[in-house]
């Protein structure tokens, strides 16, 4: 069984708690950065920076929203990066959590094209060519630990456990989310690790929250699903 | 239809997915095992409480007990029944906090019209001070105010600070300053 | 806080107003979502939608310094729609006292006004004329039927009155519906087994009303019948980790620690001092629990001076300085002091004024003025490199500064106690980096010092050679024996309650506290905290008691002896019997017969004072219980306040600067007692062209107070690298200016550059019909950290002016222009 995290957007506040202890345990440094007339910073994810939290102001029905939505690697079911790397010495897939793990041996891939893979466009190059991103801080959770993002989580946004747990408390979390937002959705669950639950339509908390859509009419998820469906757990007839 | 590059690489990259899962793929064992050592599993265990805001949260604090008995994580502490292992940014770098670079670790001194700071000795530093208090309180003590009512006060001394101090620290330094007569005592509750 | 963070969690509705808890204290919102998981509604009022806003159920917005204007308009619809609880007002609350006929309250005054002619005080209230109508044994007259139109509940009506929603929208700007949305759902938990509860933090008490903008809230927490019960009371959200505890240890000018009085000059002995900050109360119902004062007092000297402190010297008490009778010592008159030069040494201990100070320019231009400073902390600040900041020519400067490079708190052992009151016990990860010292052993070595160079003499050195000063342990600073003197020994063997006490053992409780002698205490409220079981603050049991709502009191400790909710007596009716049948905090279980109670027994919380209830199941009055609010003097919580400074009910006044030439509630246009300083660096404009704009200051999550703990760590300027004004669209426009452009904000006394944040957050109010705008600025940046040097504090900006009684800036309100660079 892997493990999945559920990040109930409904919750965060963006206190940003999980974006600091996302560097310190990972000893990662800080970023130079200016303010750019956002509470936002860094501006996007970085070979420094695995997390972070998107920060949007949107009137919905006539009524002002700031939305927060800490993104980060999904650690897809099917990972593109790693299909495309089709080098498991450098991005492999660890088989008792099923995170999506970048080794140092990223530098001898194609970046850009491991990059482009991404449907959420998270990996990011280092000065030396090597790729970074979320590893779900394998080495606390094969020693029992949450992963530091989840562990400083006030308020419940940040989730993490078995995927059947956390498929199971996805369910729970919507129905309660649409009472009050009645467009409240779960982000593509069949397909990540990292299942986002949004108030609103994906796209107004950050530009990739959901998979890149429609290629030859037909989505991703839908090309994923032809080939794979039969072999993974539906997520979505549960939800 | 306009086809990105980086929409074909999704698109060949669940192919790939496909063949890999259908069996037809590579080899997937990885060749680094990442069961990786715990960075704190050596390292000495403390309780603190977070050093910032007034709900109290609880961290544990991991000291290398190796080398040079630095911080080498601090996180929030999950048997904390406030925060129950949560912190915010501010609680979650109070490891920076500790292990930084633009700390103040010696005693310094700048003379009168001085443009620049001096490094001097704790004891230099203490008794120096020591001296001005004495100066300044003799001089200006007053033993009886303008009624004839004893008073025993200097008011040419002022104290502010402190709640970055712990209780006990707080009692010591509000019964020194008392003793020397001050009454402008204040601190940060006042502001 | 009355009530403690996990508690938020048990509330019905949770109004967060003057605070930004989601973004200030994070981890409050854990509960805040526990309570609205389970159906509370949370309701955010501030002038600009934040990140608590972002998760209110209902937010609106007001402009900056008309809290009570607000609030004023919610006691108006609790009174005219009668919702309040009568019960608890009638026999909890001093609502059925009678005032007497002095009091009045005309064109914006109470009665007993004088204007003042000297010091910064703009007038004077003789508070005698707002006093309680006595009977013939010196106990306060009460109608319990609420009836007479003298009595507090009344009068109350009547003085809000005036605070309909129309005018309280023409002053605070919040539309009329939004007022009624607010009321309606705050006001229903005056409901039997409802709760609300108020997180508040320097948005209230930053103004020249501030006491009053938390007046207001109190009583109508007391009208709904909030204080005491579990999800609800007044909770002050402190910023500082331990300014509770250093609040309690009382660093402050008019207090000795456990909230004792700061001794007047006309408190001529230890007897004297005693009589007068001894209240005395005639009603055999009242606890008031401060006549134990002497025991306190007492108990305190003995720990200032040990066995030097005897019977015939009174104790040390003439070694003690002594303050003079209405003279006020605080913050903001202390540098105006420094500013005029007759201030010489400064002790700056873990401070920052150079930033935290309202004012700041005068703040730092009267540092100047001193021979020498001290400051310690653990990194450079804009306070000790003063002389070498912005605008300063170091050359000039006389002052000698000494920099003392204080550990961090991770590396020292001790207590802080935080805003829920529980005092929690820290221990020490790693050694003081390099040459840096706790604060605990710079200040022992600093009295050494102390003591040896007054051994040769000097101006008066009896208290310094008799001060008790016996904390270390093999030469370093020992936070124990320090704990345990705060929780006080037994300084003989003595007969307590009929047990034979030992010599050197630790007292209790402070029901055992004695006036004496034969006990020291160091800190009343604290002691239970260190006793012969141990140590109780580093305690860590997670069961929590049998009610079940997150007391878990054998976590920590709590002051006073470990009560969780302060007030929990009124959190039962007159039997003793739970409001709230599910979230109780306190029930009455004494055996009953005939009708009667027979046996005493109180479960849950510790009960403030365990006597019997005051009825007996059969409805029967009891002689032997006493009113629930044991520390006010007639037992009663007082809707009607005739001790503070300016005035027994909150009225709305404008703040010193506002943008409107007249108060639409009265003829004051501010607050007629508060102080406004007048040196030649207090300018200050109201109604002025040049400073159209009000000012605000506040926090942000990613730095902490003014910063210095925050600058110098690369992960936390990243998040927030500079210092902003946030505005709203409307007033980008009208400014030109772009979201992100560096842009100058000045008030009458100051400027500084920030990066323009121009967002959807903040909008224009409408005051009496004309559009006015208001921006913010942290208060977190100043020129030392980042070295750039360019981020300075917000403070620059902030007024001359405070509370009348608590002496607080009016940091929160004030006038200001923006302008392109």
């Amino acid at each position: 069984m892997s493990k999945s995290f559920l990040i109930d957007t409904t919750l965060c506040t963006a206190c940003r708690g999980c974006q600091v202890a996302c560097k310190q345990w990972h000893d990662l440094p800080a970023e130079k950065t200016i303010n750019r007339g956002t509470f936002e910073n860094p501006a996007d994810l970085s070979f420094d920076t695995y997390k972070l939290v998107r920060m949007r102001e949107e009137v919905i029905n006539g009524k002002l929203n700031w939305l927060f939505f800490p993104e980060q690697c999904r650690h897809c079911i099917e990972a593109p990066c790693l299909e495309t790397a089709g080098d498991p010495g450098a991005i492999y897939r660890d088989d008792k959590t099923g995170a999506i793990i970048f080794t140092a041996n990223t530098k001898r891939l194609n970046a850009a094209e491991i990059i482009e893979s991404c449907p959420y466009n998270i990996p990011r190059k280092g000065p030396d060519g090597t790729l970074a991103k979320c590893d779900m801080c394998i080495d606390r959770v094969e020693n029992g630990l949450l992963p530091a993002c989840v562990q400083t989580c006030p308020t419940g946004a940040m989730n993490f456990g078995d995927r059947d747990e956390m498929l199971a408390l996805a369910k729970k979390r919507l129905a309660v989310a649409k009472k009050k937002f009645p467009k409240a959705m779960l982000i593509d669950p069949d397909d990540v690790n990292v299942i986002y639950l949004v108030a609103y339509e994906p796209e107004l908390y950050c530009a990739n929250a959901m998979a890149s859509n429609a290629v030859f009419d037909i989505t991703r998820q839908v090309a994923l699903g032809r080939m794979i469906r039969p072999l993974t757990n539906i997520a979505s007839r549960l939800l | 239809m306009n086809v990105t590059r980086r929409k074909f690489i999704q698109i060949t990259g669940a192919s790939a997915a496909g063949l890999a899962v259908s069996g037809l793929g590579f080899d997937l064992t990885p060749i680094k095992s990442h069961a990786q050592m715990l960075k704190t599993k050596y390292a000495k265990e403390t309780t603190t409480i977070c050093c910032y805001c007034a709900v109290g949260c609880g961290a544990i604090v991991h000291t290398s007990k190796k080398g040079d008995g630095r911080v080498i994580n601090i996180e929030g502490d999950p048997d904390h029944v406030i925060n129950r292992g949560s912190l915010c940014s501010k609680g979650a770098a109070l490891s920076q906090l500790t292990e930084n670079e633009n700390r103040l670790l010696e005693p310094m001194y700048r003379a009168p019209y001085s443009k620049k700071w001096e490094k001097v000795s704790w004891d230099w530093a203490l008794t120096e001070i020591a001296k001005r208090v004495k100066k300044t309180r003799d001089a200006s003590f007053e033993h009886k105010n303008a009624k004839r009512q004893v008073v025993n006060r200097t008011t040419d001394i002022v104290s502010i600070g402190s709640s970055a101090l712990d209780n006990e620290e707080c009692w010591i330094y509000q019964a020194m300053v008392r003793a020397l007569g001050l009454v402008y005592v204040e601190h940060q509750a006042r502001i | 806080m009355t009530n403690h963070w996990i508690d938020i969690g048990n509330s019905d509705c949770i109004l967060i107003m003057g605070s930004n808890a989601a973004s200030n204290h994070p981890i409050s919102f854990k509960y805040v979502q526990i309570a609205q998981a389970k159906g509370a509604k949370l309701i955010n009022v501030d002038p600009r939608f934040t990140r608590t806003s972002s998760k209110a159920d209902i937010y609106t917005s007001l402009r900056s310094g008309t809290d009570i204007a607000f609030l004023g308009g919610m006691i108006k619809y609790i009174m005219d729609n009668k919702l309040y609880n009568k019960e608890y007002v009638s026999s909890y609350t001093n609502g059925g006292f009678i005032v007497g006929k002095a009091f009045s309250f005309k064109n914006g005054l109470f009665s007993g006004y004088k204007t003042n002619d000297i010091g910064p005080l703009r007038g004077k209230y003789d508070k005698k004329k707002w006093a309680f109508e006595m009977d013939t044994n010196g106990v306060p007259k009460i109608d319990r039927s609420l009836k007479n139109s003298r009595c507090v509940v009344n009068l109350l009506k009547k003085h809000f009155s005036r605070y309909n929603t129309k005018l309280v929208s023409k002053i605070t700007g919040t539309p009329e519906a939004d007022l009624l949305k607010v009321y309606k759902t705050y006001a229903a938990t005056g409901a039997r087994g409802k709760s609300g509860t108020s997180m508040y933090a320097m948005g209230w008490t930053q103004h020249t009303v501030g006491v009053q903008n938390i007046r207001s809230m109190a009583i109508i927490q007391l009208l709904l019948g909030n204080m005491g019960v579990a999800g609800g009371g007044i909770n002050a959200l402190r910023g500082e980790s331990n300014v509770q505890g250093s609040t309690d240890q009382c660093l402050l000018w008019h207090i000795w620690p456990g909230y004792l009085k700061t001794p007047r000059a006309s408190n001529v002995s230890l007897a004297a001092y005693n009589k007068k900050w001894t209240p005395k109360s005639n009603d055999p119902l009242s606890a008031n629990w401060w006549q134990n004062y002497p025991k306190y007092s007492v108990s305190l000297l003995k720990s200032y001076f040990g066995e030097n402190a005897t019977k015939a010297n009174d104790f040390g008490y003439d070694w003690m300085p002594k303050v003079d009778d209405g003279v006020d010592y605080s913050w903001l008159t202390l540098f105006d002091n420094m500013y005029k030069g007759t201030v010489k040494g400064l002790f700056a201990w873990g401070m920052n004024p150079a930033c935290s100070g309202a004012n700041s320019n005068k703040t730092r231009k009267a540092m100047g003025n001193l021979d020498w400073m001290v400051s310690a902390n653990i990194f450079d600040s804009e306070t000790s490199s003063f002389w070498k900041g912005p605008g300063m020519n170091p050359s000039t400067i006389k002052t000698e500064v000494f920099s003392l490079p204080a550990c961090v708190s991770v590396e020292k052992e001790g207590s802080i106690t935080n805003s829920g009151r529980w005092m929690q016990w820290r221990y020490q990860g790693p050694k003081p980096l390099g040459n840096s010292l706790s604060d605990g052993d710079i200040i022992m070595e600093l009295g050494l010092k102390l003591k040896e160079v007054y051994k040769e003499g000097g101006a008066f050195p009896e208290p310094i050679l008799n001060l008790k000063w016996d904390y270390m342990t093999d030469g370093l600073y020992d936070p124990h024996k320090v704990a345990k003197e705060i929780n006080g020994y037994f300084t003989r063997d003595v007969k307590v309650k009929g047990k034979l006490c030992k010599k050197g053992t630790l007292v209790p409780s402070f029901s055992w506290l004695q006036a004496d002698g034969s006990t020291s205490s160091a800190n009343w409220l604290y002691c239970q905290s260190y006793t012969e079981k141990g140590n109780m603050s580093a305690r860590r049991s997670k069961v929590d008691a049998p009610n079940n709502i997150g007391l878990y009191p054998e976590f920590a400790w709590c002051w006073p002896v470990n009560r969780r909710i302060i007030y929990n007596r009124a959190s039962v009716d007159l039997k003793g019997q739970p409001w709230d049948k599910k979230d109780w905090v306190v029930r009455f279980a004494g055996n009953v017969k005939n009708g009667k109670y027979v046996s005493k027994k109180w479960i849950g919380d510790v009960p403030d004072g365990g006597w019997y209830p005051l009825e007996n199941p059969d409805g029967t009055k009891r002689k032997d219980a006493k009113h629930p609010f044991i520390m006010r003097k007639h037992g009663h919580a007082q809707i009607f306040g005739p001790g503070r400074a300016d005035g027994p009910f909150p009225e709305h006044y404008e703040p010193l600067e506002c943008p409107v030439e007249k108060n639409y509630m009265n003829k004051q246009r501010m607050s007629p007692v508060a102080p406004v300083y007048g040196t030649d660096a207090d300018a200050h404009a109201t109604c002025d062209p040049r400073f159209p704009i009000v000012g605000t200051t506040y926090r942000v999550s990613e730095h902490w107070q003014t910063g210095l703990m925050t600058r110098p760590q690369p992960w936390l300027l990243e998040l927030q690298p500079q210092v902003f004004v946030e505005m709203s669209e409307e007033l980008g426009k009208l400014k030109g200016i772009k979201n992100g452009e560096r842009v100058k904000v000045a008030s009458a006394r100051g400027s500084l550059e920030c990066t323009a944040i121009v967002t959807k957050r903040f909008k224009p109010f409408k005051i009496a019909g004309k559009t006015v705008h208001e921006v913010g600025v942290p208060w977190h940046f100043g020129w030392r950290w980042p070295v750039s040097g360019t981020e300075e504090s917000a403070n620059l900006l902030t007024p001359p002016t405070g509370d009348p009684n608590t002496r607080i800036p009016e940091s929160k309100a004030f006038m200001v222009n923006v302008t392109k660079k």
